[in-house]
């Protein structure tokens, strides 16, 4: 009985759980042209994690904060949270839509269901889908990256500076998505040395999203990775990739960042160590849209932000990229003209 | 008046079958065996990982926390208050470690954390001791609570800091850690030359020597303490008597809400605690919904040691280290314990057929144990999908094949009300 108690109290605060989003409200940005009582009003819906996250979510937000300066919109913004059913994400839409927030932006592939849904049942919104195209419509925008192409860059940038020829991969969750970062790097790194070990490790499997939010288990997965011969790390890990630095700074080795430049935003003491990051150009693609609408110029369907938009790249803070940034143009430049395609399945 | 007492709790549990106490020079022989199977494994498999000082040092990092929830619950449960709430704790401790941590230092860290998964406790006495709510009911809300708690102060405190946000703290100051000068090196360099059982024992006591947390020791300090204090001395006796038999206790005149809310308060600051390890020391830094679940297996970890401290920390340790071997070495490290598995299991089907004559038993666990070792024969890796499954796995085993003689404190959960003896 007594384990019965456990299991059942466990689902039932996971059920629970769920229930407390939250959401800020804002006002219109000031001195937007705009800004007047027609000021368009965009609601944003992040996946767990959120504004802060120093990642993939706060990639979107620069966005929408580019979005209220330059074009005056108001905003609202509600979050998701960890292990939260099906249902709280679609309410989380509607939410926004019914508080007049009708042009919205869904912040990662876990929206892709609920977009689905919401967009059929509220025909005059128009919704923008990152990362996904499970969900289409009229009134549907898919967003989506060429992560792989930014990752096969990095992927070689880790191949050309490791120098025990091993390197290794941490990915949050094992999901579609994530695997196109593996993809990518592990081409990347075998173009420029094919006989390269990558040591490859998924922190949860799905439906387990932890992964994307455990320092703790990044940096254990980090260590042992490092310890088994490892120079360079690359983490597409959300929250947990915090723990790769930690390790990295302990280990004095080198570490990948991923979505935004992370040598900009780790702990100071871990930016030597911060080679480069892929760079996910979310803020881009959440302003383009924002954009398309003021101008009423929304078209909908499937945007790829690929090498050739400028949608994915690779960062250069720190200047560790300089002595080869001249072979990763190379490879960029062949990858833009097609000559290699890079594989978006591991 | 504790003699009485003793009685009295003593009848409640009569005709209970006692497992056997473990002597030291048991355990010690037990711990004898199991370095030396790993050595044997790691010989056999080629999975050098298995007993590298460094995946011991990263299950020590993972157990510490899932032990201090697991003491925060043990806590409770021994003077008979449930706390499924440890988890919200928890949530608690790793705030108060990032809020105080980042403001005043690592140590202010781990007295807020304590402070922060206390006022959880308190809430929890209040509601099941004061006002007698169902335990359950009150745990469940206090992880709701802490969640959203956590989650309102972080983004109040957090946004705008340098290099922290609204879901995660600025990097926090780390907590001193201990190396023994002298022992360190030469240990490190005894486990490089992979000799076997030597090296394997090298690495053990490699990882409690080197780089070793404060936190750490703290934690296996308050294991101790939680031990002689509730087991040795007369608060430790009247606290039990709670969780036993709360009525018999009211009649010899012990104050049993007060014994429960400063349980129920201990148990709080050591879910905190368990929750500050993995701000300050696992991480670094607050993170919003770090805990994932820890203070669930700390429960688990406590009902797996029979709500008794030595065995928490065994359940501990157990869940720690199975999820560093697969977090660090992956599947080919899983693939490597599947031989253990293998051996383990028809070893328990011969013993069961040879020595207590139960045919059938025997002739299953041989068979699984067989359909293991081919899995292991045939195939190179475990698959990642399984890999993150094996210290629930192996937890489940454990609790399946050697512990089914489990008991709870026997007013456990229950609620009192005091003047119930009439």
């Amino acid at each position: 009985m007594r384990r019965m108690r456990v299991a059942a109290a466990m689902s039932v605060a996971a059920l629970a759980l769920a229930g407390c989003g939250s959401s800020t409200e804002s006002t219109p940005g000031a001195g937007g042209a705009s800004s007047s009582a027609k000021a368009l009003k965009i609601g944003m819906a992040y996946d767990v994690g959120g504004r802060g996250d120093q990642s993939f979510n706060d990639a979107a937000a620069a966005g929408l904060d580019k979005a209220k300066k330059d074009l005056g919109v108001e905003t609202k913004e509600a979050t998701a949270v960890n292990g939260e059913p099906e249902s709280a994400r679609e309410e989380r839409l509607q939410q926004l839509i019914d508080a007049g927030y009708k042009d919205v932006v869904a912040v990662g592939f876990a929206y892709a269901p609920s977009v689905k849904k919401v967009a059929a049942a509220n025909p005059d919104a128009k919704i923008s889908l990152i990362d996904s195209t499970d969900a289409t419509g009229p009134n549907i925008v898919n967003l989506t990256f060429a992560e792989q192409q930014g990752s096969f860059l990095v992927g070689a940038a880790a191949a050309l500076k490791s120098k025990t020829a091993n390197i290794g991969f941490i990915g949050g969750v094992n999901t579609d998505l994530i695997k196109k970062f593996e993809a990518g790097y592990t081409a990347g790194a075998k173009a420029v040395k094919p006989a390269i070990k990558i040591q490859v490790k998924y922190l949860t499997q799905p439906p387990d999203f932890s992964g994307f939010g455990d320092p703790a288990k990044g940096k254990t997965a980090a260590e042992g990775m490092y310890q088994q011969g490892a120079d360079v790390i690359y983490a597409a890990a959300g929250g947990s990739g915090g723990g790769l630095f930690t390790a990295a700074t302990a280990a004095k080795k080198m570490a990948i960042g991923v979505d935004s430049d992370q040598a900009l935003t780790a702990p100071p003491a871990a930016r030597p160590y911060v080679i480069t990051s892929m760079l996910k150009k979310v803020d881009v693609a959440t302003f383009d849209f924002i954009k398309s609408l003021t101008e009423g110029k929304f078209v909908a369907g499937t945007k790829i932000y690929d090498l050739k938009a400028n949608g994915v790249g690779y960062s250069t803070t720190g200047g560790q990229m300089d002595d080869i940034k001249a072979k990763l143009d190379a490879y960029k430049q062949q990858i833009i003209d097609g000559k290699i395609v890079v594989p978006a399945k591991p | 008046m504790s003699t009485a007492g003793l009685k009295a709790g003593a009848q409640v549990i009569t005709g209970v079958v006692r497992r056997p106490r473990l002597s030291p020079a048991q355990i010690a022989i037990m711990v004898f065996f199991a370095v030396l199977i790993i050595a044997v494994l790691r010989v056999v498999t080629g999975a050098k990982d298995l007993a590298s000082s460094g995946a011991l040092a990263a299950a020590i990092g993972l157990a510490v926390p899932i032990g201090l929830a697991g003491l925060g619950g043990l806590w409770s449960e021994r003077a008979g208050v449930v706390n499924i709430g440890l988890e919200g704790m928890m949530i608690l401790g790793t705030w108060g470690a990032g809020f105080f941590g980042f403001h005043y230092g690592p140590w202010a860290g781990l007295l807020g954390a304590m402070f922060c998964g206390m006022i959880g406790g308190a809430i929890h006495a209040v509601a099941t001791v004061v006002f007698g709510v169902d335990h359950i009911v009150s745990g469940v809300a206090i992880n709701i609570i802490g969640l959203g708690a956590a989650k309102y102060l972080a983004a109040r405190t957090f946004t705008g800091t340098p290099g922290g946000g609204p879901t995660q703290s600025p990097p926090l100051g780390e907590l001193p850690t201990i190396s023994i000068p002298g022992i360190s090196p030469g240990l490190a360099t005894l486990e490089k030359k992979q000799i076997f059982f030597v090296s394997d024992l090298a690495s053990i006591l490699g990882a409690f020597v080197t780089n070793l947390s404060i936190l750490t020791l703290i934690a296996l300090a308050l294991v101790f303490m939680t031990w002689w204090v509730l087991w040795r001395t007369t608060f430790g006796l009247r606290l039990r008597s709670c969780g036993e038999s709360p009525v018999a206790a009211e009649t010899l005149g012990v104050n049993v809400y007060r014994y429960k809310f400063i349980a129920v308060l201990v148990s709080g600051a050591m879910a905190g605690l368990g929750g500050g390890y993995l701000a300050l020391v696992a991480a670094n830094i607050y993170r919003d919904g770090q805990t994932g679940g820890r203070g669930f297996i700390g429960l688990a970890a406590m009902i797996f040691g029979n709500w008794r401290p030595g065995g928490l920390v065994g359940g501990a340790a157990l869940f720690g280290y199975t999820d560093a071997v697969q977090l660090r070495g992956g599947g080919s490290t899983v693939h490597a314990l599947l031989l253990l598995l293998a051996v383990l299991v028809v070893a328990i089907g011969l013993w069961q057929i040879l020595r207590r004559q139960r045919l059938i038993q025997g002739a299953v666990a041989i068979a699984a144990g067989a359909i293991v070792a081919g899995w292991f024969f045939v195939s190179e890796t475990v698959s990642d999908e399984f890999t993150g499954m094996t210290p629930y796995v192996a937890t489940l085993l454990v609790l399946a094949l050697s512990s089914q003689r489990l008991r709870m404190p026997a007013a456990d959960g229950q609620p009192y009300r005091k003047g119930e003896a009439g």
